[in-house]
């Protein structure tokens, strides 16, 4: 009988071990950032995204919350390589569920870490418009 | 499980060695195996001199006379036919019960039931520090107040009531008075008569007993009228119908006997183990002690840590055994209605540790959730936003 907890699966598992991704950037105006949620309702991520000639060449993130949504931002920095800016406007919270097996129940999580994707791209270098 | 540190002894405990040989003896084809009411052969005798004991023992813990101890499936069940039993047949003296917003759900639920079948309840609010003060008590009472049921040692903080000084104001007042003292058998003194308890409500799985058994201790002089849950086959002077089963009551037995025994030095060596966990904790920054820091048991320790998120925390645990701030909620992932009384925000609820301890428990076992626990806080505060990393 495996002592492993069901409720999360190899990913989420190897991800919550490695925290790949987990950190920021010192400021520079080539790094595009997200912010969402609050730490009252227990989901708050923030995302930092290193752009070259248009596409991201590094993402980190910091994550308050579960070990779903810690997993799916650590996830989500590995996806975002290589993304340009309409990629990340629209970025579908669905993609992390399907990639992690997050349950349902968690989904909401998810939409936070969709929020500060979608900021990431408003703060986008260059934009003309600050949504952080 | 070797490498799993256990502390979550609030929960239940391992059954001590020495109450398992006595089980054992009761369970296989050699043993005391017979139905103890069927005294009209020797099996049976002998099944039922061991069921004798054993509430011989259980009494002797909390200072009852044995006929006054009736056995039950657990404290759950226990504390239902107190409160249930007892005010199902006063109904026509009164229709008014008192409880704590932080009593276990054994008895928040059953009193539920009452406001269903018509009664009246007042849920007393505990302090900040987890205490229902007598005078909270006393201003609750009304002519028609048939029960008041109190929480002899919260299950998630570990505060201890004064149940003394609560039990003199019921028989005072003539009011009955139930305690559920599944958290503080064999762990606190406690004594029905010098207590003026009329009801007391006891399990033996806390105490490394078996699951699955418990005791309801029932004023013998005046006779107290209760109305039975159950009804069937009339053991238990009718009070709770169902076969006797030996090996659990002889569990439960030697359990309380062996907790009667070694109370003291269990409770001296506990008490260290938890101020160390709690000194070794407390150098985090961020970290709040849930409950009055004085009086509780020797065993329980919840804090709340701030910064870091519960599920989270407990998941960067593997190696230890502990509950979440959901403690009895657990399985709905709801905050604690207990921190929640206390004060404390569904956040801190859901990012706090009930950590508890047993008579298996070493210095070791504590080192190394000290060092477990804050390289966990630690780890997951330097990923959080704004942590500056």
């Amino acid at each position: 009988m495996s002592d492993a907890d069901p409720r999360y699966g190899a990913e989420v598992r190897a991800r919550m071990a490695s925290l790949a991704g987990a950190g920021g950037f010192a400021p520079s105006p080539d790094v595009a950032r997200g912010r969402a949620g609050d730490r009252e309702h227990g989901a708050e991520v923030a995302l930092a995204c290193r752009v070259i000639a248009g596409r991201v060449t590094e993402a980190r993130f910091q994550a308050f919350g579960c070990p779903h949504l810690v997993a799916a931002a650590s996830w989500l920095t590995d996806r975002l390589h290589g993304a340009v800016r309409e990629d990340l406007e629209h970025w579908d919270w669905r993609e992390a569920a399907d990639a992690l097996a997050v349950p349902p129940a968690k989904f909401g999580r998810l939409l936070t870490l969709q929020d500060a994707v979608r900021a990431a791209a408003g703060n986008w270098p260059g934009a003309t418009a600050s949504t952080v | 499980m070797s490498d799993l540190v256990y502390l979550d002894n609030a929960a239940t405990t391992a059954v001590d060695p020495r109450v398992v040989e006595e089980m054992l003896a009761c369970l296989g084809p050699e043993g005391d195996y017979a139905n103890p009411s069927a005294v009209g052969h020797a099996p049976g005798r002998r099944a039922r001199a061991r069921v004798e004991q054993a509430r011989e023992e259980v009494a002797a813990l909390v200072g009852a006379d044995p006929v006054q101890v009736i056995f039950t499936s657990g404290a759950t069940e226990a504390d239902n036919l107190g409160v249930l039993g007892a005010a199902r047949f006063y109904r026509e003296r009164g229709r008014h019960v008192v409880t704590s917003r932080t009593e276990h759900p054994a008895v928040l639920d059953a009193c539920r039931q009452l406001e269903r079948e018509g009664c009246a309840v007042t849920y007393l609010k505990p302090g900040l520090d987890g205490i229902v003060a007598p005078a909270q008590v006393e201003e609750a009472l009304r002519s028609d107040t048939i029960l008041v049921s109190l929480m002899h040692v919260n299950n998630e903080i570990g505060v201890v009531q004064d149940v003394a000084a609560i039990g003199r104001l019921c028989r005072s007042r003539g009011v009955l008075f139930h305690v559920d003292a599944a958290q503080g058998v064999g762990k606190l003194a406690l004594d029905v008569e010098r207590d003026c308890i009329d009801l007391l409500a006891l399990t033996a799985h806390k105490v490394h007993g078996p699951k699955g058994v418990g005791a309801l201790c029932v004023r013998r002089e005046p006779r107290l009228g209760l109305v039975p849950l159950l009804h069937g086959g009339g053991q238990e002077r009718g009070l709770r119908s169902g076969t006797l089963p030996t090996h659990q009551l002889v569990g439960m037995g030697a359990a309380l006997r062996i907790a009667a025994l070694e109370m003291a030095a269990d409770a001296a060596r506990i008490t260290r183990l938890r101020e160390r966990l709690w000194q070794g904790l407390a150098t985090l920054p961020g970290v709040t002690l849930n409950g009055h820091p004085t009086r509780h048991v020797a065993g329980i320790l919840s804090v709340s840590i701030d910064g870091v998120e519960g599920e989270s925390l407990l998941y960067a645990l593997p190696g230890l055994a502990v509950a979440s701030g959901s403690a009895c909620a657990t399985s709905s992932g709801e905050p604690s209605y207990v921190l929640r009384a206390l004060g404390r925000s569904d956040r801190l609820a859901q990012s706090t540790l009930r950590l508890s301890l047993g008579r298996f428990n070493t210095e070791v076992d504590v080192e190394r959730a000290i060092e477990a626990i804050v390289a966990a806080v630690t780890r997951l505060r330097a990923i959080a936003p704004g942590s500056g990393t």
